[in-house]
């Protein structure tokens, strides 16, 4: 086709009259989605991830969605956030932090005629779902990987702060060493924050000071995994997005969030009318995270990550299968039993294996 | 030629009508600039920053709510540094005050108690939040250890001790060991004043201590005590007025209400305990106290002022689709205005031939 | 290499971003002027140093433009509190603010971008010795560049004619406006000096420590740096053993997290601000009544013509 610049101009200043009234009519009927994200977008950990996730709904839903997003809200200011979200006509909210769940809950009842997801919880309500990816199926197999990748047979993990979340995800990774080889041992540092690079990679700097050649991490920044490239003969796994850049030698593979599909699937449901509270949980075979490439790895490793990986996918495999024994030698439960999806999300006690106090 | 300041000895009465347009009219200048050049409308964006928040009963009632510990905070703080008392831990004195109230919530859960239970939440708050301010004060006096570092680096070891609690002895029980408490019985929140929004007994406590505390300050001897020992401290000496005691009075005072404030945050608008339950009041309050000149009602003017940057900065967010830098570019923008406002009505600027020595 | 050696080298690492900003800082404060902006100007130097070593491809160039970028915030503070005489606390507070929105403007599109750090060098021979060699001279420019920051502030605070005229701007403003010393000048310098100090430990974050983009990345170290210059009562070398002894205490703790000291996490995490407050008493016990700071601190100076 063959359009001059001039026709061009001439059209759109043609149409400009018809086209605003079109994209307020569009705005009218699009549905409008809020997210209340519990960090700065530019993070580049959580709420980076679900910044990616509301950016790829806009763009397979078009201009059937908008999206409203608000970053760094505290929980005090939660109540007042959510609702003006609702006032400018939100009808779905995504609240991406546990620390939002309880006033999520509050705000949900306040506002029936509006949907609410959030992403951790305990509850569902009429008007609110709860939802979350299982990291803990890619932990194990991180497990596993460290496992072989280790000669000193020690594994060091950066960690947050111990919330279940972060211990049951210690433990997937023991669970998947222990398949490998049972005589590995886990030294675990807290930095006591969810964001502070500086930290992170101190943290990763004692844990191979002290003899720990793979390094897990539960932090979003890529410093331990640097730190990791930068020494040499130890590898690590990123966090949150591919981070395989940050470390060509050391890398292993990363856990990738990816809520994309999640976000377009519930902005869908609610804009046919079919959107029904639902407590989702989804593995590796859901697509709501994903594992990297797998790199700096021997072909055997590779193909052992792949099979182990594609059976937790399948639900053939599971990482909480009986016996589970505590640190402190009490039996969890015995063979031929596994852990409640409760259970699992409840934990506060380590496994053997698995060298830290427990606060 | 060149430019002089000199300080004003009365403000003359075409200044006094003409300052409140200069202070609202240069941060709003300023603002419309900003705003065209983020690419947005101006008289939209104005509307939504500083017009919104306090448009109808909700926002407003939002303001209150958002300003009552940054007032509470400040008033305390003011009179810290009235008495040159470099008191910065406030966020350490909200944190405990929070945990010391959240304490009784938490241990009463689940009894039917009196109305006692929410008088005896503040007072324990205000307690913890003056006890915790002693120790910074107690080390001055007693061992000359500079307040600014010692309230400093209480701050972080209230964040970490409210975080081991909420983690281990207070945990919610049935909370999938999530770190927070129970959410408080109703007798332990704060009743609310109206329908349709959150304020609630809070913003009139706040109110009530506005008053008291101009009253203390202008009225009273240990308020000129106070503004003695800051502004001339050998003449105080020479009063007799022992300097030791009065920086564990301002201490202790402010850290209650500091205190008291946290108490307040966490049985009104929170209703739990989480490590979260501060953004940040503890420090935005230093500038409250000092934007309000160290005075108790200019702290409530002040208080109310940021309080609607923050509301404002969430609303271009939410309505602009602004991001969040660049709402906190603007409010640091628009503080430097109002600063600088208030130095112009504190001197005069004049040009002077430059005198050749 | 030795568990201790290791040990050593990440302190040198954690406390350089420290030393540097509080350097700025004591200078700053001696002069009179309390700013209480460090972290903003710490992260506008990490932001733009960043930005502009992977816009340039040059990590020098990030450097030099991350002490700049310090350096142009610092004079809008200066603009306010000695062009307008505006109150230096809520001015330097209200800095950390813009200062942390503006990092986020500026390093929104490199969020996530990789970069090759600055490495350490190498002094030839000397390197080699066994245990000091590692230590002392294999290290990156930062390091050495903090001690001769404080070895350079002590000497012209204490040895120099211009050191004593900026600490007498400090010590009584109005006199050494009447022995005619220009002292908003001697302040305006003192001001972007700090404001220098704080870009370059910014750069020292973005481009050595963890070479990367994130907002927020400074995680409070300005705050701490504050803090040591109280600690140091004012003087250089002091800042240092604070920088250190706060840097130091950060990495044991992680190490006895490490080796499975069995505290809670909270413990360990509170133990090297609870530790700084006892060192501080005990410091100020043993000289019996300490230096109290700058006399004119925080106090604006209106010249009378």
């Amino acid at each position: 086709m063959n359009i001059t610049r001039r026709q061009t101009l001439t059209g759109a200043s043609a149409l400009a009259g018809t086209a605003i009234g079109a994209e307020q009519a569009a705005a009218q009927s699009a549905l409008n989605v809020g997210f209340i994200l519990i960090g700065p977008v530019g993070d580049f950990g959580w709420s980076t991830m679900h910044d990616v996730g509301r950016r790829r709904m806009e763009s397979v839903l078009g201009n059937r969605v908008t999206s409203t997003q608000v970053e760094a809200v505290a929980p005090p200011d939660f109540d007042r956030v959510a609702t003006q979200l609702v006032r400018t006509g939100c009808r779905l909210i995504f609240t991406t932090s546990f620390s939002y769940f309880a006033p999520t809950q509050r705000v949900a009842a306040a506002n029936p005629n509006v949907m609410w997801e959030s992403a951790t919880g305990t509850a569902t309500a009429a008007n609110l779902a709860i939802y979350n990816a299982r990291f803990y199926e890619g932990r194990y197999v991180q497990g596993v990987i460290a496992a072989r990748k280790s000669r000193s047979k020690t594994i060091g993990y950066v960690a947050t702060f111990p919330v279940p979340e972060v211990i049951h995800a210690i433990n997937t990774v023991m669970r998947g060493a222990w398949s490998v080889d049972p005589s590995i041992r886990i030294r675990v540092v807290w930095i006591s924050a969810w964001f502070n690079p500086g930290r992170e990679a101190d943290a990763a700097r004692a844990l191979i000071d002290q003899g720990c050649d793979v390094i897990c991490q539960h932090t979003d920044s890529p410093a331990p995994l640097q730190l990791a490239e930068q020494r040499g003969n130890v590898f690590g796994f990123g966090q949150a997005s591919d981070m395989t850049r940050f470390a060509p030698r050391a890398h292993l593979t990363s856990s990738i969030n990816s809520w994309g599909d999640y976000y377009v699937s519930r902005a869908r449901a609610v804009l046919d009318g079919s959107w029904r509270p639902a407590d989702t949980w989804g593995g590796l075979g859901s697509g709501m995270f994903s594992l990297a490439a797998f790199t700096n790895m021997t072909p055997e490793e590779v193909s052992e990550a792949t099979r182990i990986r594609d059976a937790l996918a399948a639900g053939t495999l599971h990482p909480f299968d009986g016996p589970i024994t505590r640190a402190d030698g009490t039996l969890v439960i015995p063979a031929g039993q596994r852990l409640t999806d409760d259970q699992i999300r409840a934990q506060n006690y380590f496994y053997q294996g698995i060298d830290v106090a427990m606060p | 030629m060149r430019l002089v300041m000199e300080k004003r000895s009365e403000t003359p009465l075409w200044l006094m009508v003409v300052s409140p347009l200069i202070a609202v009219g240069l941060p709003v200048l300023a603002a419309i600039i900003m705003f065209t050049l983020l690419g947005k409308d101006p008289a939209r964006a104005l509307y939504v920053y500083f017009i919104d928040p306090i448009s109808d009963s909700w926002g407003l009632q939002e303001v209150a709510v958002k300003a009552t510990p940054l007032v509470l905070i400040a008033l305390g703080l003011a009179v810290c540094y009235r008495a040159n008392v470099w008191n910065i831990g406030a966020e350490g004195q909200f944190l405990l005050g929070a945990m010391a109230g959240g304490w009784l919530a938490v241990i009463t859960h689940g009894s039917t108690q009196g109305p006692w239970l929410l008088p005896a939440m503040m007072m324990l708050g205000a307690l913890a939040g003056a006890c915790w301010a002693l120790i910074p004060g107690v080390l001055r006096t007693r061992f000359g250890a500079n307040e600014i570092l010692t309230s400093l680096m209480l701050v972080y070891v209230a964040e970490y001790l409210l975080d081991y609690l909420v983690r281990g002895p207070w945990r919610d029980p049935g909370g999938f060991n999530m770190p927070q408490t129970v959410i408080f019985e109703p007798e332990a929140v704060l009743p609310l004043l109206m329908e349709g929004g959150r304020l609630n007994i809070g913003t009139p406590i706040m109110l009530v201590m506005v008053v008291a505390f101009a009253i203390l300050m202008g009225r009273t001897l240990k308020g000129f005590e106070i503004r003695l020992v800051g502004e001339a401290p050998r003449a105080a000496r020479f009063a007799g007025f022992s300097e030791k005691g009065l920086v564990l009075t301002v201490f202790a005072i402010s850290g209650a209400l500091a205190g008291l404030a946290g108490m307040l945050e966490a049985a009104g608008t929170v209703k739990q305990l989480q490590p979260g339950i501060s953004p940040g009041y503890g420090f935005t309050a230093i500038i409250v106290a000092f934007l309000g000149r160290l005075n108790p009602v200019g702290c409530l003017v002040a208080g109310i002022f940021i309080a609607i940057t923050f509301i404002g900065g969430e609303n271009a967010q939410i309505m602009l689709r602004l991001p969040l830098d660049a709402t906190r570019v603007l409010q640091g923008l628009l503080l430097f205005f109002v600063l600088a406002c208030d130095s112009l009505l504190l001197y005069r600027f004049r040009f002077v031939r430059e005198a050749r020595a | 290499m030795t568990l201790l050696e290791a040990i050593i080298l990440t302190v040198i690492t954690a406390s350089t971003p420290l030393l540097i900003a509080a350097i700025g800082e004591l200078v700053v404060e001696r002069a009179g002027v309390l700013n209480l902006g460090v972290e903003g100007m710490m992260i506008i130097g990490a932001a733009a140093g960043i930005a502009a070593a992977i816009t340039t491809g040059n990590s020098w160039f990030g450097v030099l433009v991350a002490i700049l970028a310090g350096m142009a915030l610092s004079l809008v503070f200066a603009a306010l509190v000695l062009g307008l005489a505006a109150n230096q606390v809520a001015a330097g507070l209200a800095l950390a603010i813009l200062g942390l929105g503006l990092s986020g403007v500026i390093g929104a599109p490199f969020v996530g971008v990789q970069r090759e750090g600055i490495g350490k060098i190498e002094i030839p021979v000397l390197s080699d010795i066994p245990f000091i060699g590692e230590i002392l001279f294999h290290q990156d420019l930062f390091v050495y560049a903090s001690v001769a920051l404080t070895a350079g502030v002590w000497w012209f605070l204490t040895r120099t004619r211009a050191g004593l005229v900026l600490r007498a701007c400090g010590e009584n403003h109005a006199a050494a406006h009447a022995l005619g010393y220009r002292v908003l000048r001697i302040r305006l310098l003192a001001i972007l000096f700090g404001g220098g100090c704080a870009g370059l430990a910014g750069a020292y974050l973005s481009l050595v420590y963890t070479p990367f983009w994130t907002s927020g990345m400074t995680s409070g170290r300005g705050w701490i740096a504050l803090a040591i210059v109280v600690f140091a009562s004012w003087l250089p070398w002091r800042a240092a053993v604070g920088a250190y002894l706060f840097g130091g205490l950060t990495i044991l703790q992680l190490h006895a997290q490490s080796a499975g000291v069995p505290l809670p996490s909270q413990v360990m995490a509170a133990l090297p601000y609870l530790l700084t407050i006892i060192v501080l008493v005990v410091i100020m016990r043993a000289r019996r009544g300490g230096a109290a700071g700058p006399a004119c601190l925080g106090t604006p100076f209106v010249p009378d013509r």
